[in-house]
């Protein structure tokens, strides 16, 4: 019962060979060695597995991977520039603030927050609380992790009027 | 999970000629966030798996007619429905309630069809929707003859995780009708963490006029095998006057009416004393809000 899909993966089209029960996690890590996101509660609660399917953040744990045939995929590991591997400024305001201390949750939460970015580019607390609700980390990092979000918003605000 | 097959036919007749009215091991999948759960349990374990993504008669869609009646394709995500401007101006209730139904992962991807066609208790939208009057298109098969039917979403369920719909039935769209002066208002109660499935829902939706009610529906899951009307409750707001007595008497009688199960998220006699408490608190909410459905 293998199947080949189809899909875009990281802006680059790529293809593989997977099963019906195979989740979209088990893709990522097992085919293309992407390893940034990774299954913790395996419930879609934590956000460990947070993959971008057509532009919308989705619980890769507990999507079929068949269901990306055609698809548009983004991972952790197309947030930092492709050619020059300079960091995203998400990815730089968790660095400076210190957002993480065992780092497992950190790759669905730079992306949560950069889709929170995308979709509310000046956030308020209770917006950021909200977004990220569902997002767990164990370390309990979460008033640096909101620390962060916000320096992220204030460093695009300066970008983009500058 | 174990194996299965995979099917994603692009027609109505080939989905349904796919299902099998009498093998539980085959079943429709839409976003399948609810699902996978199952089959990550072990507590499903599929033969085969009907998507419905490629059927253009269920696909996600939003409309809403003049007098104010929405109608919602069975595959629409969640998300979708939330951040709907017609859904936010009809039924407010709707996104406000979604703001804690799971998280934004799960609303991109659960659909508004699989969360009425799973049955599980637990779920915030089937209390509300029955309190808001709606009704699921089903389509299906009658011998050789396609075939569709209306259920309204308060007869959809029948038990736990069980509803009236044949194993190949699919819920087409859902419908909601024009609410009128009607105000609503969604409470739930998790009783472990607050991502966690509720101890209880309440729903309710009321039309009053003065200072007396008109009319109520008042719904209560997560509680009880199934979501259900408390229609004791209703009629006893029927014609009431609404203070603070009122309140305190239908959390009465709603203590009273509701079968609550104990379960891991607290025994009977405190989802009764819940039950209690938020019937009069929803009430209050759909009251004081500023007349159009909340």
């Amino acid at each position: 019962m293998t199947r080949t899909i189809s899909f875009t993966l990281n802006g680059e089209q790529v293809a593989a060979e997977i099963k019906p029960h195979h989740n979209l996690v088990e893709v990522l890590q097992r085919e293309f060695n992407l390893m940034g996101a990774r299954e913790s509660c395996g419930q879609g609660m934590c956000g460990c597995c947070t993959v971008l399917v057509n532009g919308a953040a989705v619980s890769g744990c507990l999507y079929l991977a068949a269901f990306v045939d055609g698809a548009e995929v983004r991972t952790v590991e197309s947030l930092a520039d492709a050619r020059t591997q300079a960091l995203s400024p998400v990815q730089e305001a968790f660095i400076e603030a210190g957002a993480f201390q065992c780092g497992y949750c950190t790759p669905g939460f730079l992306l949560m927050a950069t889709q929170l970015l995308e979709a509310y580019p000046d956030p308020d607390e209770e917006q950021i609380r909200h977004y990220l609700s569902g997002n767990l980390c164990r370390c309990a990092a979460y008033p640096e992790i909101i620390a962060a979000v916000k320096l992220a918003a204030r460093r695009r605000k300066a970008n983009s009027v500058g | 999970m174990t194996p299965f097959e995979l099917v994603e036919p692009a027609s109505l007749g080939e989905a349904i000629a796919l299902l099998d009215p009498e093998d539980a091991g085959v079943r429709p999948i839409a976003g399948g966030t609810a699902l996978m759960l199952m089959m990550k349990a072990g507590v499903f374990r599929p033969t085969r798996l009907v998507s419905l993504r490629k059927l253009a008669r269920l696909n996600a869609r939003i409309a809403a007619t003049s007098d104010g009646a929405l109608t919602i394709g069975a595959m629409t995500p969640l998300a979708l429905v939330e951040r709907s401007p017609e859904v936010a101006r009809i039924v407010p209730v709707i996104p406000r309630a979604m703001r804690r139904l799971s998280n934004i992962r799960v609303r991109n991807v659960a659909t508004i069809g699989g969360n009425l066609a799973h049955g599980d208790p637990h779920m915030d939208l089937p209390p509300l929707l029955i309190a808001l009057n709606a009704e699921v298109k089903v389509v299906g098969a009658n011998g050789a003859q396609a075939a569709e039917r209306m259920i309204a979403v308060e007869a959809l369920f029948t038990g736990y995780f069980e509803t009236v719909l044949a194993k190949n039935e699919l819920i087409a769209e859902l419908r909601i009708p024009p609410q009128g002066r009607s105000r609503a208002a969604y409470l739930k109660v998790t009783t472990g963490s607050a991502e966690d499935w509720p101890a209880l829902g309440v729903a309710v939706a009321l039309e009053s006029e003065g200072s007396a009610v008109k009319s109520a529906r008042v719904v209560v899951s997560a509680a009880t095998e199934k979501a259900t009307r408390l229609k004791g409750v209703e009629r006893l707001l029927a014609g009431a006057t609404v203070d603070e007595k009122m309140f305190a008497r239908a959390g009465d009688a709603a203590a009273e009416e509701a079968e609550c199960m104990t379960d891991v998220r607290g025994s009977a006699a405190y989802k009764r004393e819940l039950t209690r408490v938020y019937v009069g608190r929803a009430l209050r909410q759909a009251l004081n809000s500023d007349g159009a459905t909340r």
